[in-house]
């Protein structure tokens, strides 16, 4: 949170992401599904912003558009690897150019069942980063692997074995010491916790804290479950239909929502309360797709306090004070 | 009498008298394997009441899920093995049952939905095609009488215009609409029990809240019982009655939502509301329980969760606490542990 005035480590201003749906004999271009549509952040160093919202709200194709894992259809990233070096527009660089900053963004996945490679070491797994960006090799190679298995909470002798050998909240261990390898600035977190087991989620949860204090990384957190978001998140952006509708501080997104999706989403989480219990005020109906978002505010059919203009007029995102901002043709009318 | 009065009475009789409805005693479900026997479920004794809702909770591996598949007998077999117990529902033992006394059962009686609608729904099918079978199937019903069912079955689930939706197949689906049609196809014979495996937990949050409202809205008015399976407490705190706790293949405590979520006695319970991040301030260290669950091919001896407990002691690898009521408790309150004392104190 401190370095919020000082040069942020990423800004994003401005991503999209369409991807174009093709039809017919000559593949004809029908239309886009606009999974990002013009998404604005920041995230400052040593911090963790969140990226929350509903399946196909585009969180998860925001953060691979920043590492470039998927070319963007428009904005920009600049990134600053040191707060005083210079400005890096990521979204310029050909993929050749992109290659030195990978070893800066790294990122973890949600299946840690599926994004490790079944026929690979652990210890090779870990080490292929090191070899590929000739950081090390031989003896010294095997020495930062096993300094990182320790790092994350593994045995050293476990290099040798294979990935179907370890628990899920093991395999997630290991996907963090790949991504540490390289001794990233940030490291993107897609639902990074989200299979594991209660205790077993507690225990990654520490270990990604302990790292971000040790070694000074941001995060990107991309996640459903908001009770682990409001525990580990500096700042927090609600996406819904590839767009930002809600972001500020963690304490004003949970204490004070003021778009009406946000509170809606924060009054359906259930709370391990007994006395609390309660009806939610449910949204009614799903997500609408993104091949065809509403019109106006995309929030409009979902939305208990809708009026007329938000069905045609796109809302202005209001600045709340303190960094706090949110899209919603209702807060214009209060202030 | 009015006819309002004679439901508060039977509410009451049915509260007062609290007819168990469905009744584990001792069951064990075994795996077996070549890498030997996982004891999947390993001495399993609970009770579910007469329009109650049982969560079941426990992590991945813990046998919960491998019990309510014993319940509806959809264990494979082999591997799969009851090898022992009793499942008393209206007191029949239903593992004497014959596999055509079964079906009449399963389905009709007992109805069950899963985590993951789209693999639990037949693609070729219409939605509508699905329910209609089972309501055919099980009441008889003529296949125009059975289609109208179905139509009324998924308005009453909350799917808009159910008379098109009923002709659709499940890919044209949301995943909360096709949760809803696993619901309505569970509610289509007026089941007394209907078990849920985890029925939220791979929906959005917003849609979990909608299922769950759903499920209770539809035992206000059947007043069916519920099994709730899911890893989730919050999921529990707010839909169940009783709660039992299950790992490694056993209970190991047992109480009434509010008694289990004031005062956790089993040190493995207490430890799992102390990782839950929702309790913790931030900046503080999640407490987290070290280690990770046993292999159900190797658990460890006497008490199982000894190795990973912080006041387990020589006897607890010796003996297996057995589940016993705690004593200064007004509640139906069960749990199993050689040190409550110093449980406690945790």
């Amino acid at each position: 949170m401190s370095n919020r005035n000082g040069s942020p480590l990423i800004e994003v201003e401005g991503l999209k992401k369409y991807f174009p749906i093709h039809k017919g004999l000559f593949s004809r271009h029908v239309g886009d599904v606009r999974a990002v549509d013009g998404v604005s952040f920041r995230v400052g160093r040593r911090e963790t912003l969140s990226l929350v919202g509903e399946s196909g709200c585009g969180k998860t194709t925001t953060g691979r558009v920043l590492l470039r894992l998927l070319e963007p259809t428009a904005g920009r990233a600049v990134y600053r690897p040191d707060p005083g070096s210079a400005p890096v527009e990521l979204f310029e660089l050909s993929q050749r150019e992109m290659r030195p900053y990978r070893r800066d963004l790294q990122i973890i996945f949600q299946d840690p069942y599926a994004s490790l490679n079944p026929r690979i070491t652990v210890g090779n797994t870990i080490g292929e980063p090191l070899k590929v960006h000739g950081i090390a090799k031989g003896s010294a190679l095997q020495d930062q692997v096993e300094d990182l298995l320790l790092k994350v909470g593994l045995r050293p002798e476990i290099a040798n074995r294979y990935p179907h050998e370890f628990s899920g909240g093991q395999r997630q261990r290991i996907g963090i010491a790949r991504a540490l390898a390289l001794r990233p600035k940030l490291i993107v977190c897609d639902e990074a916790v989200s299979a594991l087991d209660v205790s077993i989620q507690a225990q990654v949860i520490n270990l990604l804290k302990d790292l971000q204090e040790e070694f000074g990384i941001s995060y990107i957190f991309i996640a459903h479950d908001l009770s682990v978001v409001k525990y580990i998140s500096d700042h927090v952006a609600v996406m819904y239909l590839g767009r930002i509708v809600e972001q500020g501080t963690t304490r004003q997104i949970f204490e004070d929502p003021r778009h009406p999706y946000t509170q809606a989403l924060l009054s359906a989480i259930p709370k391990p309360d007994p006395k609390e219990r309660r009806r939610h005020i449910p949204l009614e109906g799903d997500v609408p797709s993104p091949i065809h978002p509403p019109s106006g505010c995309h929030f409009h059919t979902r939305c208990p306090v809708v009026e007329d203009r938000c069905r045609v007029e796109f809302p202005a995102t209001h600045d709340l004070g303190d960094g706090h901002t949110a899209a919603c043709h209702l807060l214009g009318q209060q202030a | 009498m009015t006819l309002s009065e004679t439901k508060q009475d039977t509410d009451r009789e049915r509260r007062g008298a609290a007819v168990p409805l469905l009744e584990l005693k001792d069951l064990r479900t075994y795996f077996y394997s070549e890498e030997g026997v996982a004891r999947a479920v390993d001495g399993v004794s609970y009770t579910l009441l007469e329009g109650e809702t049982l969560g079941v909770v426990g992590e991945s591996g813990c046998g919960k899920s491998v019990t309510a598949l014993s319940v509806m007998q959809l264990i494979p077999i082999p591997p799969g093995k009851i090898v022992d117990g009793e499942i008393l529902f209206r007191g029949k033992n239903l593992l004497e049952l014959t596999g055509a006394e079964m079906r009449k059962i399963r389905g009709n009686e007992i109805a069950m939905i899963f985590q993951e609608p789209m693999t639990a729904l037949n693609p070729v099918y219409t939605v509508g095609n699905q329910i209609i079978e089972t309501v055919m199937l099980h009441q008889g019903l003529s296949k125009l009488a059975a289609r109208d069912r179905a139509i009324e079955m998924l308005s009453k689930v909350g799917i808009p215009s159910p008379e098109s939706r009923v002709d659709d197949y499940p890919h044209q689906l949301s995943g909360g609409m096709r949760q809803r049609v696993m619901i309505a196809m569970a509610m289509s014979c007026g089941p007394s029990l209907l078990i849920a495996d985890e029925p939220s937990t791979a929906l959005d949050v917003t849609i979990q809240a909608q299922i769950l409202n759903l499920i209770a809205e539809l035992q206000e008015d059947t007043g069916m019982s519920v099994l709730l399976i899911t890893h989730d407490l919050a999921v529990i705190a707010e839909t169940a009655d009783h709660v039992a706790v299950m790992y490694a293949g056993k209970v190991v405590e047992y109480a009434g939502t509010p008694e289990l979520f004031e005062r956790p006695r089993h040190p493995y319970t207490i430890g799992l509301f102390r990782s839950l991040p929702d309790l913790a301030a931030p900046g503080q260290r999640l407490p987290t329980i070290p280690g990770v669950v046993p292999s159900a091919f190797h658990f460890p001896s006497g008490c199982r969760f000894r190795t990973r407990c912080s006041i387990a002691t020589d006897l607890c690898a010796r003996s297996e606490p057995p589940l016993a009521k705690v004593a200064d408790s007004t509640d139906v309150h069960t749990v199993a542990c050689h040190h409550l004392a110093e449980a406690q104190t945790l």
